[in-house]
């Protein structure tokens, strides 16, 4: 049961969290991070849900996260019409997977997307029309979706079921890199130094915060610590990754619209450091 | 309170708290340009229509005193097709219905001017009906005609992008993806009624390439990998020089081969040297027999040859060096049909010389030995059992046309050896033979092609040629949202 102290600390985040945003609202000016601090609600909104109320509504949150970005990410990338029965396909093994979760089926969970959504889409796609043409394009874009914002997503969700403590570790440790980043890019130009900036200045922040937070997580500190240094090169990694699919989907980073990119530029850090950071607590401590 | 009173407030709780609601978090709405539409009190919304999703859209967009004081324009047989779904459109919407094709019923335009002196607003589509997904269609002159009796109205054009993903006109199954609205700055305009329909539909098609420019695109093939132009025309059309002219011009966007009395390649309007291939040595050598002939049966056999290898020359070249376009000057195949008509003496059917181009061209293997149309050209017997059969339809044909007397006098003119067959006479049969091919093609086989009047100057011939060209492979890429 939640202690008094954990229950301070999750509500004192998550009001001042809210502030921010409720703000934002009444004074829509641009604001520094504007739309990650609704995505950083969003997660936090499934953690403290899940804490107070039950773990099926948490999930529920972190299901429309997703279903947000796939719809965002579909509508970005150029499919054929005949491929809408494949998106649908799509769309409906977001539920599926976390209802894998819900139940605690980590065997389906772990291969619901990438077996049976995996061969489920190509079949889709092709029982849509009879185009030939793109169609491993349109299989390729479809799954690759799937499995960026979805399944990678998805492994918050299972680190849910585990303890709230370690997604707020997670999505704090990465939070912390963004923001270093954003920082880092804006001031440092050259390319080794920014690298560097990235890699090294949040190393401190996450230990501190891994350690901090290993106890009420249940994670032994010598592998909080080591969770600590991990996230950062691989918050990195998604970063570079999710920038690159941003410059092939046309998404300039200076003119993100909704629904143009902004939500794969918050969640793009993610990518590498959820499923890792599960793998990782799940193999070891699990 | 009476019942209009009540049901116009329904439809205003059902607009905001419904339907606004469920398209902004399930579909996802973003709007360029509010305030173009904010600041009007009335005007005359003008949208691309591609999806049942675009009204609501558009209505997703006014002010919500505008709900009850906007009607978009639909037909009315489209609609009655279900009682229930007519019954619901008209309440959510109130729509001005038109019945189309019924003049006895008086002004079309009454019931739209019955709203627009209310000073309602009122939403058309002027594509008529929902095209296909993310095209363009042309405006109809409807809304030139309507616009141009309210020269004072503002006009918002909205371009809509999104609805033909989540329920095209195909589709029934409705799925969520984003909706991009741009809305327009407004516009008075005041002419004929064709030249606002025309101004209208330029302004849309503005706002569509500048939503499509930030689209991602799946990389295409180069679109025109195998295409081809074939220039034909009796000699002396100037068909040579045209098609030099058109392989120059093209090549500033790809690159070129022209396959004329020489083989040559085109680079950014330059000609380019290019390892010479042997079989375009053995035509020139065989070509040059034929022009030097002295009878039409010394002819036949060498220009026969020279066709064949001119042909086989179209395949060395895409193996080879794979151009953008592959302009030819004279077709192998559609020179060989002509010549049919020239040497029989006698004009065949349109059909069995579609059918005879067909089966030199390998597109209808199925066709039995025992098919009336070998009896009426033997020669495809031999032609088939020779394995000839697989000659290159071009995708576009330019036939030049010209008067045989005048073509007699530009061969006197270029002073070169007159070859046996540039008679008046046989220009003339030629001629006709051509224009037959041509209008064959053209009907049977469905191969774009443009008769373009040789007489006038070549610079002309070749400006127009490439405008036809253009019509049909446009420049970059024809499949944006606008293809015009």
């Amino acid at each position: 049961m939640l202690e008094s102290a954990h229950i301070f600390v999750l509500l004192g985040a998550f009001g001042g969290l809210s502030l921010i945003v409720c703000a934002r609202m009444v004074f829509p000016r641009r604001l520094f991070f504007a739309s990650y601090l609704n995505f950083t609600l969003l997660f936090f909104a499934s953690i403290v849900v899940s804490a107070f109320a039950s773990l099926a509504y948490g999930l529920w949150i972190l299901a429309v996260v997703s279903f947000l970005a796939m719809r965002e990410y579909l509508s970005l990338i150029d499919i054929r019409l005949q491929d809408r029965l494949g998106v649908f396909g799509a769309y409906l093994s977001i539920p599926f997977m976390y209802y894998f979760i819900h139940i605690d089926w980590y065997g389906m969970f772990i291969i619901s997307i990438p077996v049976y959504a995996f061969l489920a889409v190509p079949l889709l796609v092709t029982l849509g029309g009879r185009e030939s043409a793109g169609t491993v394009f349109s299989i390729g874009a479809i799954d690759f979706g799937l499995f960026l914002f979805v399944y990678c997503l998805g492994h918050i969700g299972y680190l849910l079921s585990y303890s709230i403590w370690m997604p707020m570790l997670l999505i704090l440790s990465v939070a912390i890199c963004d923001l270093i980043a954003e920082l880092v890019v804006k001031r440092l130009s050259s390319v080794s130094t920014s690298f560097l900036g990235r890699l090294f200045l949040p190393l401190p922040l996450t230990i501190g915060l891994s350690w901090l937070l290993s106890d009420w997580a249940g994670i032994p500190l010598i592998h909080a610590l080591i969770l600590g240094t991990l996230i950062p090169p691989l918050a990195m990694m998604g970063q570079r990754t999710g920038n690159y699919i941003k410059a092939d989907l046309g998404v300039s980073g200076d003119a993100l619209f909704p629904g143009r990119g902004q939500i794969l530029d918050n969640l793009k850090s993610f990518f590498f450091a959820a499923p890792v950071v599960f793998h990782y607590i799940r193999y070891f401590l699990k | 309170m009476n019942a209009s009173v009540v049901s116009s407030m329904l439809r205003k709780v059902v607009h905001l708290f419904l339907l606004r609601p469920v398209l902004k978090l399930v579909f996802g709405v973003n709007i360029v340009g509010r305030e173009h539409l904010d600041a009007l009190d009335q005007c005359i919304i003008i949208a691309n229509h591609n999806s049942h999703l675009d009204m609501l859209l558009l209505f997703h967009l006014l002010r919500s005193s505008k709900i009850t004081m906007t009607h978009p324009v639909a037909e009315q047989v489209y609609f009655s097709r279900s009682r229930i779904i007519y019954a619901v459109v008209d309440f959510l919407f109130r729509p001005i219905w038109i019945v189309r094709g019924h003049p006895e019923t008086g002004d079309p335009f009454g019931g739209i001017k019955n709203v627009l002196d209310q000073g309602h607003t009122i939403i058309v589509f002027p594509e008529g009906t929902r095209g296909k997904p993310g095209r363009l269609e042309h405006f109809k002159s409807g809304i030139g005609r309507l616009v141009s009796q309210y020269p004072a109205l503002p006009i918002v054009p909205i371009f809509l992008s999104g609805p033909e993903r989540s329920l095209p006109k195909t589709s029934f199954l409705l799925l969520p993806f984003w909706n991009h609205v741009i809305i327009g700055p407004p516009q008075t305009y005041q002419g004929s009624h064709r030249d606002i329909t025309r101004f209208l539909e330029g302004i849309l098609i503005g706002l569509s390439c500048s939503e499509s420019a930030r689209r991602h695109k799946r990389r295409k093939k180069k679109h025109h990998a195998t295409a081809s132009i074939a220039f034909l025309g009796i000699d002396g059309s100037g068909k040579s020089t045209v098609s030099r002219a058109i392989a120059e011009k093209a090549s500033e966007d790809d690159s070129v081969c022209l396959i004329s009395d020489r083989l040559v390649f085109y680079d950014r309007g330059h000609p380019r040297p290019m390892q010479p291939l042997v079989s375009d040595r053995l035509r020139i050598l065989i070509g040059d027999r034929a022009k030097k002939a002295d009878s039409l049966k010394s002819y036949k056999i060498p220009k026969l040859a020279e066709l064949l290898l001119r042909d086989h020359l179209y395949h060395e070249v895409r193996r080879w060096y794979d151009p953008g376009l592959i302009v030819m000057d004279g077709s192998p195949l559609l020179n060989m049909a002509a010549w049919v008509a020239l040497f029989e003496n006698k004009s065949p059917g349109r059909s069995s010389l579609a059918k005879a181009i067909g089966i030199m061209a390998g597109q209808q293997r199925d066709i039995t030995p025992t098919d009336p149309v070998f009896k009426e050209f033997p020669e495809l017997i031999q032609f088939r059992r020779l394995r000839l059969d697989k000659l290159v339809m071009p995708e576009l044909i330019v036939l030049i046309d010209v008067n045989p007397a005048v073509a007699c006098r530009r061969i006197e003119c270029r002073g070169a050896f007159r070859q046996v067959h540039e008679t008046e006479d046989k220009l003339a049969r030629l001629r006709e033979a051509y224009r037959l091919v041509c209008a064959v093609v053209g009907e049977h086989l469905h191969v774009p092609v443009s008769i373009i009047d040789g007489e006038q100057a070549l610079d002309d011939v070749a400006a127009r040629a490439l405008d036809f060209i253009h019509g049909v492979f446009p420049v970059n890429g024809g499949d944006d949202a606008s293809t015009h």
